[in-house]
């Protein structure tokens, strides 16, 4: 991916003694005719920390939040939430043709994980149930659903962004994700909320509904983080991205604030510090860009909100028509995964991953499989293979969480080797749950939606892999639909007739057997 | 009171016969058994009549199924489909892209461009469209001949949607035309790479569009669609798919081998008889009528009720009677089940659609009718896209509606319960008959001299009464019979699915019908029954030979109706009037027409025979197995009976 444009945007005011206000927004354009945009707001408490759950029996110590969202804050802190990481999220990210997002949490649908430090009075699991049910009710989603079957502790991969107060109890992770969630104009509002200018002025004015839902992929995130030599940080941001060439009618890939957002910036947010559009410009093309940029930086223009001629919109053209290329070569992905269920069977079949590494280098990645039980790994049909040949030593530090069927959902992670510049083929046989009839959703014959994968670049420390890194962000693969056997729900009378007549006539002609007397009858001759 | 003291003594009776079934006096069990015995003589008494009547009202039934009355209209059965209810936005300028695309093709077609060149101009022109598109070659090695091809295909990601659903839109490089014979499907290829331009212009797409042009006829699907769902088969070698999609749902295939067209053929029959869901149907039926404006037909019949150009009467009926409508309907729908009844029966389906079902997914094939006009692609790209569009309002895969069904119109259908019966009815009188021959072989009949007594002891029977004595009915012979017979079809399936059979099989045919129908012969030597107590082998094998019979063609009447009704017809007379003769010409004479049947194929239809196995080899139609291990045996295990 080579970005040609970004946009970066800094509002920032001092209000009040503890509490500032950051917001940052950036829009970048990819090659291949998209255009990726990332609104970020940043608001930090200063000086706050989260709540010790050791205090949850005492009264809370009076908040005083300005900008801080006191919906937000108050969820926060009635269910002791040291790091709080939600994205709503639509659409299917293309690493292999739109690179690494700026916001690495792009797994379709909705994911909540959260670090929270243990505690007596309510347990992490209690105030899990009680943080999600209220985001639900905040963010108008159907985060109530992230119960049992889908919530796990997936340590290695979604570590701690921030940091975490050093209590005498240790921390926990929680994390769930519901694929089918869909994110829409009822999440957005709420959002918006939260933003100290709501969607008034600034550059969150440029947050036209009806231009982000039409995009071909959206998704939003919610983060809460602790530094400790900041306070406590949220960070809300909006990733959406465009298609100019969609209509078919130009040949260009130019695009301006009006014709992404159908708005332009008339007024900056008066509370904001900073206020910045940042945009990638291209390297080896042609191109104009106005208004003249505040400052440029290597290959990133930068427009200060606060300081340029409002109304403020930042337009792109190039000098020569647009034409796809052919070869896709993606730089800043370290490898490319496709994951699919295979087979047709609705009791069987297997679940297949084909990682290509790009790099000239061998690469390390945690592979995480969080399935809900309707899915049960077969974890000795594991196999690797690399241009069709069984290779050892890919496959290492397997862990597994067996699943508890009709509750706890499977945890799988293997580390993975990945050689140079080769193609990987995993592959697992699973069997498909058959489950209680009331266990079906209404719509029981779509399938179920299976939770991305997750991928996680590592780096290695010397000689042994306790000192894994993390190296770059979170890789997601797509979600799958999966077809469990499906009883026909469009007649349930006919089945339950058809059912209870057969149970009937059984049960008759067993009670009728066990029940009765048998006697020897002389039949006299009819003649006689 | 008068009135009823009028007619006192029937009253009475009528009452005490009443009181009398309720109420009964007497020992009931014995009452019971009586009743039971008498009504139990009363079907023995008539069941020769039952079975002709279980035959004739059977074999009615299946010459009445096209009756004009009989079935109804279809309808919508899954209100998310909603056809023809969008406003289509394929306008005169795809049109203009789609006469392009099809120029290029023609270009492609006359440089003589290898599959592999062709399927990578095709990957070039989907990626210039900025879409992600692959090529996979494939090769099938069935018997004798290696079919190689390369396919190409593209994915149309749907914004905003995880892409777990996907839809396909098809065309292969062979037309269905002839059976695949060489009729290219260009501009149907060519209304693939138009629609790809066109439809990643909107957003509203919630499932992947999968764009596949394959190559050959019917093979190249068939490694593309065991590609993308991970099955593999002895005897083909496909590459794997670099790129997938969602779980699909539904498949469109486009047939378009004219230059222009007048009608929209509907072809639906799937692989082992598997049928469409019949929403997919109706709605395109909807679509085309309403949004395309093209009149819809099934399969390539025009309908000589609304077309002049076809209203003729057939040479063996006079115009007269051929005017009146009910008769012509009669035809016309006679003409539509015997097709649909065709495809069934052998199991190959109608064309490339049919292989998507084996898959658990809803495909059909639009034919654009060949003919000098009014419709090009203007009518066929509206077409499409409203049917996208209707596929796309599906929250779930179509699970309303119907999945067996025989339609004898576009808009004309009869449900299962309306044709099931007729070959359900013949099973029956099969069965009945196969009882009553089990039933028989127990008894056997003399006369006897001497007087004897009764049970009771006082009453002395009158001499030279005809006595009905009890024997044993051994039945591990005809059960080995049995078994023997379906080893030696398993044999014959082997046989002639064998490569060195490929090669020569004008010659060898003959030489394996002489063989196989001498094999059998064998049973001669099977010795008389050693105790001429027991019931004769020959009619207990009948027996079992007619019951099992009845099971089969009971079975595969859900899963197959079209090859039921056909073995219904094939084997219902032949296998009752089988009557064991003393003497041996003819018996000879009796088991020869017998194995003409059974075997006739393999002289009467060779070429049929080795396309049956170039369906089972290389697409899995069960056709071919099931004639050599099923239906081959049953016959020849009749011919046995008459042997003995």
């Amino acid at each position: 991916m080579l970005p040609v444009i970004a946009n970066d945007d800094q509002h920032n005011l001092h209000a009040g003694p503890t509490a500032d206000v950051v917001a940052t927004n950036s829009t970048s354009s990819m090659s291949h005719g998209k255009v990726a945009a990332r609104f970020s707001f940043k608001t930090i408490l200063s000086g706050a920390s989260p709540r010790d759950p050791a205090t949850l029996d005492n009264e809370d110590q009076s908040q005083h939040y300005t900008f801080f969202p006191l919906a937000l804050g108050q969820i926060l802190r009635q269910y002791a939430v040291t790091e709080l990481h939600l994205t709503l999220n639509a659409g299917n990210w293309n690493y292999d043709r739109w690179g690494y997002p700026q916001e690495n949490g792009v797994g379709t649908g909705a994911e909540l994980w959260a670090w929270m430090g243990e505690g007596d009075i309510k347990s992490v699991d209690e105030r899990w149930r009680g943080l999600r049910n209220a985001l639900a009710g905040l963010f108008c989603a159907s985060l109530g659903s992230l119960d049992e079957l889908r919530t796990t502790s997936p340590e290695q991969s979604f570590v701690p962004e921030g940091s975490l107060p050093n209590w005498e109890t240790s921390h926990k992770v929680r994390h769930a994700s519901l694929p089918s969630e869909h994110v829409c104009t009822e999440n957005l509002t709420p959002f918006l909320k939260l933003l100290p200018c709501k969607s008034q002025s600034g550059i969150a004015s440029l947050l036209n509904p009806h231009r982000l839902f039409d995009a071909d992929w959206h998704g939003m995130g919610v983060h809460v983080l602790w530094r400790e030599e900041e306070g406590v940080e949220l960070r809300l941001t909006f990733q959406a991205v465009f298609d100019p060439l969609r209509s078919g009618s130009v040949k260009k890939q130019d695009w301006s604030l009006q014709s992404l957002f159908d708005r332009n910036i008339h007024r900056s947010c008066p509370v904001a510090r900073t206020s910045q559009v940042v945009s990638t410009l291209p390297t080896d093309v042609a191109y104009s860009i106005s208004p003249e940029p505040s400052s440029i930086e290597g290959n990133v223009a930068i427009f200060d909100v606060k300081s340029l001629v409002k109304p403020l919109d930042i337009k792109m053209e190039w000098a020569n028509s647009f034409s796809y290329p052919l070869q896709y070569h993606p730089d800043s992905v370290p490898f490319s995964v496709k994951r699919t269920l295979r087979g047709s069977s609705q009791a069987w079949g297997q679940l297949s991953v084909v990682i290509t590494n790009y790099r000239p280098s061998a690469v390390h990645a945690l592979y995480l499989e969080i399935m809900p039980w309707l899915l049960q790994f077969l974890v000795h049909t594991l196999e690797a293979q690399v241009d069709g040949t069984v290779r050892d030593g890919i496959i290492s530090n397997l862990t597994y969480v067996a699943p508890v069927p009709h509750s706890r959902p499977t945890t799988f992670q293997v580390l993975l080797t990945l050689p140079p510049q080769s193609t990987v083929h995993l592959t697992m046989d699973v069997t498909k749950a058959f489950l209680r009839y009331t266990e079906h959703p209404p719509d029981a014959q779509r399938g179920w939606d299976l939770p991305p994968a997750i991928f996680t670049p590592l780096e290695l420390g010397m000689n042994n892999s306790a000192a894994a890194l993390v190296k770059e962000g979170r890789i997601y693969t797509s979600a799958l639909l999966v077809d469990l056997a499906t009883p026909d729900f469009s007649m349930p009378y006919n089945v339950i007739i058809f059912t209870c007549s057969v149970i009937a006539f059984i049960f008759g002609n067993v009670f009728n057997l066990l029940t009765r007397r048998f006697v020897v009858v002389r039949l006299e001759d009819k003649k006689s | 009171m008068d009135h009823l003291s009028d007619s006192p003594p029937r009253r009475r009776s009528i009452l005490v016969k009443f009181k009398e079934f309720f109420r009964p006096s007497g020992n009931i069990h014995e009452k019971r058994i009586r009743r039971r015995m008498r009504l139990v003589s009363q079907l023995n008494r008539r069941l020769p009549l039952i079975k002709i009547a279980l035959f004739l009202v059977g074999y009615l039934w299946m010459l009445l199924l096209p009756a004009p009355d009989l079935g109804r209209t279809t309808y919508i059965d899954e209100n998310a489909l909603q056809p023809a209810q969008v406003n289509t936005e394929w306008s005169w300028a795809d049109v203009h892209v789609a006469d392009q695309y099809l120029a290029q093709l023609e270009r492609v077609r006359d440089a003589n461009y290898s599959s592999q060149q062709r399927a990578q101009w095709l990957n070039e022109e989907f990626g210039k469209l900025g879409l992600s598109s692959s090529t996979q070659s494939y090769s099938f090695t069935p018997g004798v001949s290696t079919q190689n091809g390369t396919n190409a295909y593209a994915i149309i990601s749907a914004p905003r949607h995880s892409g777990t659903e996907a839809i396909v839109i098809s065309a292969s490089w062979l037309s269905r035309t002839g059976g695949g014979d060489g009729t290219l499907n260009l501009r149907g290829i060519s209304t693939v790479l138009a629609l790809a331009g066109f439809l990643k212009r909107h957003s509203y797409w919630g499932k992947d569009i999968v764009l596949v042009v394959s190559d050959g006829y019917l093979e190249g699907m068939q490694a593309w669609l065991g590609a993308y769902h991970g099955v593999s088969q002895a005897g083909l070698f496909a590459e794997p798919l670099k790129l997938t999609g969602g779980v699909i749902w539904t498949a469109l295939n486009i047939d378009y081998p004219g230059h222009s067209f007048s009608h929209l053929g509907i072809f639906f029959e799937g692989l082992n008889g598997r049928l469409p869901n019949q929403d997919l149907l109706n709605s395109v039926d909807r679509i085309s009528r309403y949004t395309g404006g093209v009149p819809v037909v099934l399969y390539d019949h025009l309908d000589p009720r609304e077309d002049p150009s076809v209203n003729q009467p057939p040479s063996w009926l006079s115009a007269a009677i051929y005017d009146v409508p009910q008769v012509k309907s009669f035809l016309v729908q006679a003409k539509n089940i015997a097709r649909h009844l065709r495809y069934q029966a052998n199991g190959r389906g109608s064309g490339v659609h049919g292989l998507f079902h084996q898959f658990r997914i809803d495909a059909i094939t639009l034919y654009a009718v060949p003919a000098t006009g009014p419709h090009g692609f203007h009518a066929i790209g509206r077409i499409v896209e409203s049917s996208l569009r209707t596929m796309n309002n599906l929250l779930e895969r179509l699970h309303a509606s119907f999945f067996f069904y025989i339609l004898t119109g576009p808009q004309h259908f009869l449900k299962i319960g309306l044709y099931l019966p007729s070959a359900v009815l013949i099973s029956v009188a099969i069965m009945f008959h196969g009882l009553s021959t089990w039933v028989d072989a127990g008894w056997v009949q003399e006369t006897r001299q001497v007087a004897e007594k009764t049970a009771s002891g006082e009453q002395e029977t009158a001499d030279q009464a005809i006595q009905w004595r009890r024997r044993q009915r051994p039945i591990t012979g005809a059960l080995c019979i049995m078994v023997a017979t379906h080893i030696y079809g398993f044999f014959l399936l082997n046989v002639v699915s064998s490569t060195w059979f490929a090669h020569n099989h004008q010659l060898l045919s003959a030489a394996v019908f002489v063989i196989f129908s001498l094999l059998p012969l064998a049973a001669l030597g099977i010795p008389q029954e050693s105790r001429s107590d027991d019931a004769p082998i020959a009619s207990i094998l009948k027996a079992f030979n007619l019951c099992f019979t009845s099971t089969i063609i009971s079975i595969i009447t859900v899963i197959n109706f079209a090859l039921a009704a056909s073995m219904a017809v094939l084997l219902g007379l032949p296998l009752i009037v089988s009557t064991p003769s003393p003497s041996l010409p003819l018996k000879l004479i009796k088991y020869a027409a017998y194995a003409c049947l059974g075997l006739g194929w393999l002289i009467f239809a060779r070429e049929e025979t080795m396309r049956s196995l170039w369906y089972w080899e290389v697409l899995r139609v069960w056709f071919a197995p099931f004639v050599c291990i099923v239906y081959v045996p049953l016959v020849i295990q009749c011919g046995i009976a008459c042997l003995l």
